[in-house]
């Protein structure tokens, strides 16, 4: 598990993308952690310090796993890359088709069957 | 594994389930190109949301629950910020609409 810097880590996520295009999916996860341990937490509880919460970010493309942790005065800068990331490379998504539903029936079939042969 | 079907949903139970135990729950996100499938998942170790999609219209709604759970875990569980922003505009505008009085 490799931890990084938020800008590195986004660099080492986007080659992640990149790699999956052809086989393979890219996990991310999000999660609130302190990054303290129990003992430090409750000391901090007990001393009435209030405990510094921070994003961590775990991105896997199922081999290679690398995680980064934001705190609430990155966040905002980070969540505006980030999102760009996931914009650019999300393109295998279908976009909406409310008509032509025999069309887009049809479009499938004959993809299917180009992709059998 | 429950996928729910309706997105709004899935945001609402989610964000319930991270107010009621910021500590354990987790959002988890998977993308595979080649199918071009992704599917979101919501945990807190008891129960589990999940959300699957092929569509491009729902990575953009993705995006903005991704900017609510970013701010919720940086900021705090009581940042209604982000929620306040992304669904419930009337209630920001009930502050601001008392300030225009002044002339």
């Amino acid at each position: 598990m490799v931890l990084l810097q938020p800008d590195p880590f986004l660099n080492e996520l986007t080659s992640m993308y990149e790699r999956s295009t052809e086989q393979g999916s890219v996990w991310v996860t999000l999660k609130r952690s302190s990054l303290k341990s129990k003992v430090q937490r409750n000391k901090l509880k007990t001393a009435g310090d209030p405990i510094e919460y921070r994003c961590l970010i775990r991105a896997t493309d199922g081999k290679k796993t690398i995680s980064t942790s934001v705190g609430a005065k990155d966040h905002q800068r980070f969540q505006a890359s980030y999102a760009t990331i996931l914009k650019a490379h999300m393109t295998a998504l279908k976009k909406r088709e409310r008509k032509d539903k025999k069309k887009a029936a049809e479009g499938a079939g004959s993809k299917k069957a180009r992709q059998g042969s | 594994m429950v996928y729910i079907t309706s997105w709004d949903e899935f945001v609402d139970r989610s964000v319930q389930l991270f107010r009621a135990d910021p500590e354990s729950t987790r959002y988890s996100m998977k993308y595979r190109h080649c199918d071009g499938k992704l599917v979101l998942k919501v945990t807190d170790n008891r129960e589990c949301l999940k959300f699957k999609t092929d569509q491009a219209q729902d990575a953009k709604k993705m995006e903005k629950l991704n900017n609510i759970f970013f701010t919720l875990m940086a900021r705090g569980p009581d940042a209604d910020v982000a929620e306040a922003a992304g669904k419930d505009p009337t209630e920001a505008q009930a502050t601001k609409k008392g300030r225009g009085r002044k002339q």
